[in-house]
């Protein structure tokens, strides 16, 4: 067993050939390596197989005996200062490794066949490989400056693989907002550590864990140096894990392809902020108000996130805003010490929004090819609707991950997400209201993707149908009538973006597309008739096999894996894996009743939680019932709104809150005008600053001394005329001096 | 122990060998060009013979050293020597000049004379860096300027002319305090001048003398570095030379002053360095963010990669200034670093120029699609630049922020503040050169170029971009290999401060 221990160094690298021998073979050799094409993929499989058979081994060899285990190299050897590089292996990297290895082998698999007809599909790989590769190491680091190492090349990987669209200028801007809000928080994990490194000497986590607390203990160090030193660290989750200020980046980083946004921004490396959380959470937990500030940015975030994405018209935004407000909530659940309960949601929902995000990459995937390949289209839910018919089993898949999300019972995120809202009780009522009432929002926007995206009817052709008759439009807009104006805009293209023979060419052209995608404006005048003279009816069609298949295996793990921390009564213990594995870490809320679960009161918040996720269902059902279907249901839509006496004040509130989503809160606007603009502003005055002043004084003095060295060049051209000139009106100016003097004295 | 003068060969050969090209027949540019080419590979290889088994790691002393009386009338000496700080240096040299001599295939116009310029470059390059004797480097120091001033003028952009001059006015202009500095350091306490460097170490002054002549060479290495507010001969002279040029100045001529710095300033005047130390190090911090911020106003591609390298010699400032083994062994490898990361960024913009012929950014966009190996490279070696983990700005640049939190010196909140503008400056990084590669690459953008045909990077300027690169990744995973050549030397240099 000590064996398997001493080899586990190797497990970041055990994937790194493939994007090495990738990134290598495309700049030297890119018409062999274009070649072999899919046996890299395969070759990416089986490596990332080997880690998670690996990992397997490793947890469950921690399930059993859960201990700690650590080795470290050192990096640099100096007599002033060394750093080390080694793996740590314990409960936590050991349920992170299989997490990453399970969600990164199917979203490789689903990949292989989404970016099938791309350019970029080694290219794609490769940069996946490195990322596997970096997010492994990062799992696995042993002290502080590793994390940071690896930190940075996550974010790195997210980088490219948001831009990875390079020619659309929407992406270009996103990776590079991605980047640069992302070095924000390293600023602040970086100062974090250096800070941390100057109170205790080492980068070490449990030689910093045990210095840490002997300092404080012993009361031997400032307090607020210390309070400042944790929260720069917190700075670096927040930006990573989306948390209020900085989650910016995340919407848009849905640019990428679908399957990053699976991997990356949904599961994995959104996570790595949580992971670095929960890491260093025995630190946290001795500074009571860092642990408040964890919480309070939690909770901000859980209610920032759920209210923005109530009216996202792109279905990954509507996503991207959910895992912001999901990671809120482990965020939340961690500032109130229950480590194990955020892990338990950290797993449950990197499953369940895997399978979603896959899912809604099969639905743009069967789009696609009827409304183009422009993101505008492809993802926009008012095209969709009354996909159920076409996709049966994405539908199936994705209404599964959906009520995962949304709390209901048997699925994976009901365990979790009820675990918190119950400990969120346990900690401060208010915070607890927020917590349920965002369930139940989670609930409302969760089924309002459903709803809009598989009920009801195909909208592309019925706004065809429909694209001269304004009275129907009422009955489409997300927000009832008050959207009329925004939307049309939207309308006006649609007719024009349905040229199926045009667009299908170019989305199976991989050369083409991205012409045909930037010169869009352009086509459609000139191609307007023909498009509509030949339009045929499409219809989405189910995706390949390869991309149900990791859609299945997730559908599974979303089912079952909530067993994990259910408890199980064994032998008169209560008993289950995820306390098994974190017993030895802290536990903050539940220190005497670690052992002894009330089953009444288990009942009852359960019942708690499911009826508040209903309630949001119910409403959802209620609002984007799809009109045609739902004509019997209108009296029970009138009845709702009649019992909301003042309906204009109703539709205010619909308005201000469908504004403040549609905006993004307000927040991008607000960074954008004060930070990026005032940014620039100093940059131009810098540069003038530099080029004027600076630069102006080394030229004047350039050209003084050229004019100087003229005049005297003139005045000296041998001429006696100007020495006798100069040499008498010196004699005169002498003379005028003295005169005045001489009149001065009397 | 050896008395083969391995020095004065290396330091000899190439300008000899330059001068040859004169007799060489005439038959075309193809000849000069494999011929300096094979200079200075061969230069090369001596060099890495003679110091790998000549020169020994954990010695701190000088080694590999020469004694020759060359003028009896002032006691000057042609004293060579080598020691920790000297080698990486030279090594550096070797390789940039060899590679910018290989990115110089396209110049046709008097190649012969162009190629003989880079060859004398080379000799005073590694002349400076290996001398030993304070008039011996004076003399060095201006021996570089002339080829680069002709370099500038006869082979840069348009406004040539203008930028030759601007360098030549401020590096003369500085060489004349550093050429004060020299002879008051060597004409001080006694009636023979002394000048040679390991007497001088252990010379103490009067600290208003010692004042004075650290400032006089302060200034002399400020225009080299360089130090704001000296530094607007750079983005001019970057923005004009060619590339292969720009690469010398990026690679090299810059750190001929952070060399100075070290070699004089805090090996002869240690009093006086731990005086100033605390200015320089506002000044670093200032220059951080000074010169990104200016970066991001530019729109000319090489100026803005030019600021980016005057922002990066921030970090070399307060390196030095920070007066601790970390700090001082994090701007030696800054050094190293910023000459293979500044001199392949010149490189690979001047290779995009010379295919787009644009030089302000906002005119180009979408060059991702037609030249996607330069986009490759170029994104690398900006992550490179940006202090990206596994490259080696970044273990540059942490092991400097480790010097500032070790060091004695300063106060925590003095400490504190510096250290948050420094961070701030690495936010604003990533700001400047992504953006330049977005304006660049991404998007989508039909160029309205006459001649509009792209060729990706041929073979030749893919193993040039690669060669440089290996070494970034290599000190990035392993620092060691630098770190360990310069760690005694820097102990001993720093032995000064805590006993003297």
């Amino acid at each position: 067993m000590e064996h398997t221990y001493q080899y586990s160094w190797i497990i970041p690298f055990i994937p790194l050939p493939v994007p090495i021998l990738l990134g290598v073979g495309l700049l030297l050799f890119p018409t062999a390596t274009k070649n072999l094409r899919r046996m890299w993929t395969f070759l990416s499989i089986f490596l990332l197989s080997i880690v998670m058979i690996f990992s397997l081994y490793l947890s469950i060899q921690q399930i059993f005996l859960s201990c700690i285990h650590q080795n470290v190299w050192s990096w640099t050897i100096n007599n002033e200062f060394s750093f080390e590089f080694g793996y740590f292996i314990d409960p936590l990297t050991s349920i992170m490794l299989i997490l990453i290895t399970t969600v990164g082998i199917l979203v490789l698999i689903y990949s292989d066949n989404y970016m099938s007809h791309d350019q970029g599909y080694l290219r794609f790989f490769a940069y996946m490989g490195f990322f596997n590769t970096s997010m492994l190491g990062l799992v696995t680091s042993s002290n502080l400056i590793q994390v940071y190492f690896f930190w940075e090349l996550v974010g790195m990987c997210s980088y490219l693989l948001i831009g990875f669209w390079f020619t659309r200028p929407i992406a270009a801007n996103a990776c590079q907002k991605a980047f640069v809000t992302n070095r924000v928080g390293d600023f602040g994990l970086l100062l974090g550590i250096l800070g941390l490194y100057w109170i205790t000497g080492s980068f070490e986590f449990q030689d910093l864990f045990e210095i840490f607390n002997n300092l404080i203990l012993n009361n031997r160090v400032n307090l607020l140096f210390l309070t400042l030193c944790a929260f720069l660290l917190f700075v670096g989750p927040i930006a990573k894990s989306a948390q209020f200020p900085l989650h910016v980046w995340l919407p848009d980083a849905m640019e990428g392809p679908t399957p990053i946004s699976a991997l990356i921004h949904a599961a994995t490396m959104v996570a790595a902020g949580i992971f670095l959380v929960a890491r260093l959470l025995p630190l946290f937990i001795v500074i009571p108000s860092i642990m408040y500030i964890i919480s309070l940015i939690g909770i901000i975030t859980v209610l920032l996130g759920a209210t923005l994405a109530l009216a996202q018209k792109d279905i990954k935004r509507g996503l991207a805003y959910s895992t912001m407000s999901q990671l809120g909530y482990m965020i939340l659940a961690l500032g109130m010490g229950s480590y194990r309960s955020a892990l338990f949601h950290l797993i449950t929902h990197a499953y369940s929004k895997a399978l979603l995000f896959l899912g809604s990459g099969s639905i743009i995937h069967s789009m696609e090819a009827i409304v183009g390949y422009s993101p505008d289209k492809s993802q926009n839910m008012i095209l969709m609707g009354g996909l159920t018919k076409h996709v049966p089993i994405t539908k199936m898949a994705f209404l599964i991950g959906t009520l995962s999300l949304c709390g209901i019972p048997p699925l994976a995120c009901f365990w979790s997400k009820d675990e918190i809202l119950n400990d969120s009780l346990l900690f401060s009522p208010i915070f607890a209201i927020i917590a349920c009432s965002t369930a139940g929002l989670t609930a409302f926007y969760m089924f309002r993707i459903y709803l809009l995206t598989f009920e009801g009817h195909l909208n592309t052709y019925f706004l065809n149908y429909s694209g001269k008759k304004s009275s129907s439009f009422y009955s489409l807009s997300l927000w009832g009538k008050e959207e009329e104006k925004k939307l049309n805009k939207n309308f006006g293209l649609v007719p024009l973006l349905t040229m199926n023979n045009t667009k299908r060419a170019s989305f199976f052209c991989n050369k083409t597309y991205k012409i045909s995608n930037n010169v869009r404006n352009q086509i459609f005048i000139t191609v307007e008739n023909f498009g509509l003279n030949t339009r045929t009816f499409y219809y989405p069609h189910e995706s390949d096999n390869t991309i149900l298949f990791p859609m299945l295996i997730l559908v599974l793990f979303t089912l079952f894996i909530g067993a994990i921390g259910i408890p199980f009564n064994q032998e008169g213990i209560d008993f289950d894996i995820l306390s098994k594995l974190f017993t030895p870490s802290i536990n903050l809320l539940h220190k005497n009743s670690q052992n002894f679960v009330d089953w009444y009161e288990f009942l009852r918040n359960a019942t708690f939680s499911v009826s508040i996720a209903f309630f949001g269902i119910f409403i959802a059902y209620c609002l984007y019932k799809p009109f045609y279907s739902s004509l019997l249901n209108l009296t029970l839509l009138n009845s709702f709104q009649k019992w909301n006496s003042k309906r204009i004040r109703w539709e205010k509130l619909i308005n201000f809150v469908y504004n403040w989503s549609y905006n993004r809160g307000y927040i991008d606007a607000f960074f954008k005008t004060s930070l990026i603009e005032s940014i620039r502003r100093l940059a131009k005055q810098t540069t003038f600053f530099d080029k004027q002043i600076i630069d102006g004084i080394i030229n004047g003095v350039g050209i003084t001394s050229f004019f100087v060295g003229e005049v005297i060049k003139y005045i000296g051209g041998s001429r006696i005329s100007s020495y006798l000139f100069l040499y008498l009106s010196y004699v005169f100016i002498f003379l005028m001096i003295l005169f005045f003097f001489y009149f001065e004295k009397f | 122990m050896n008395d083969f003068p391995w020095l004065t060969i290396i330091v000899a050969f190439p300008i000899s060998a330059g001068s040859l090209m004169l007799f060489l027949p005439h038959r075309g540019n193809k000849v000069n060009k494999w011929y300096t080419i094979c200079i200075c590979i061969l230069e090369l290889l001596l060099t890495t013979y003679a110091f790998c088994y000549n020169f020994k790691m954990d010695d701190p002393l000088i080694q590999l050293s020469e004694d020759y009386k060359w003028i009896n009338f002032f006691d000057f000496y042609w004293r060579m020597g080598i020691d920790g700080l000297s080698i990486g240096t030279i090594l550096l040299t070797g390789f940039i000049t060899t590679l910018a001599t290989l990115a110089a295939f396209p110049v046709t116009r008097d190649s012969r004379l162009f190629h003989f310029l880079m060859l004398s470059m080379y000799s005073g390059q590694i002349g400076l860096f290996s001398s030993r004797d304070l008039l011996l480097f004076f003399i060095m120091w201006e021996l570089e300027l002339i080829p680069v001033y002709l370099l500038l003028s006869m082979w840069g952009g348009k406004k040539r002319l203008y930028s030759a001059t601007k360098f030549i006015l401020y590096t003369a202009g500085s060489s004349i305090f550093l050429l004060i500095g020299v002879l008051g350091i060597s004409l001080y306490g006694s009636n023979e001048p002394t000048l040679n460097l390991e007497l001088l170490a252990n010379q103490s002054y009067p600290v208003t003398l010692e004042i004075l002549f650290y400032i006089g060479f302060l200034i002399a290495f400020a225009v080299k570095l360089p130090i704001i507010p000296l530094h607007t001969w750079l983005p001019d002279t970057h923005g004009e030379a060619h590339y292969s040029t720009c690469m010398l100045l990026a690679g090299i001529l810059l750190k001929m002053g952070a060399y100075g710095l070290v070699r004089i300033n805090m090996e002869l005047l240690p009093h006086a360095h731990s005086m100033f130390s605390p200015w320089l190090m506002v000044v670093g911090t200032i220059q951080i963010i000074y010169a990104a911020l200016t970066s991001l106003g530019q729109r000319n591609l090489k100026k803005r990669i030019a600021y980016s390298s005057v922002s990066h010699m921030g970090f070399i400032i307060i390196g030095i200034s920070s007066i601790t083994d970390p700090g001082l062994n994090g701007a030696i490898l800054q050094i190293i670093s910023h000459g293979f990361i500044g001199a392949a960024l010149f490189f690979l913009a001047g290779t995009s120029y010379d295919r787009i012929r644009l030089v302000y950014l906002d005119e180009m966009g979408g060059m991702a699609i037609s030249i996607p190996k330069i986009f490759t490279m170029f994104t690398i070696l900006s992550m490179a630049s940006l202090a990206l983990p596994g490259m080696s700005g970044f273990i540059a640049e942490l092991i400097v922020f480790f010097g500032i939190i070790t060091s004695q010196k300063y106060f925590l909140i003095s400490k504190i503040f510096i250290i948050f503008v420094m961070a701030i400056g690495m936010i604003l990084t990533p700001i400047y050169l992504l953006s330049m590669l977005r304006q660049m690459f991404y998007g989508y953008k039909l160029i309205n170029v006459k001649n509009f045909s792209f060729f990706d990077s041929g073979p030749r300027e893919l193993f040039l971009s690669i060669s440089i690169l290996l070494p970034i990744i290599g000190i990035g995973i392993y620092p060691d290999f630098v770190l360990s050549l310069a760690s005694d030397k820097v102990e001993s240099i720093l032995s000064n401060y805590f006993y003297g």
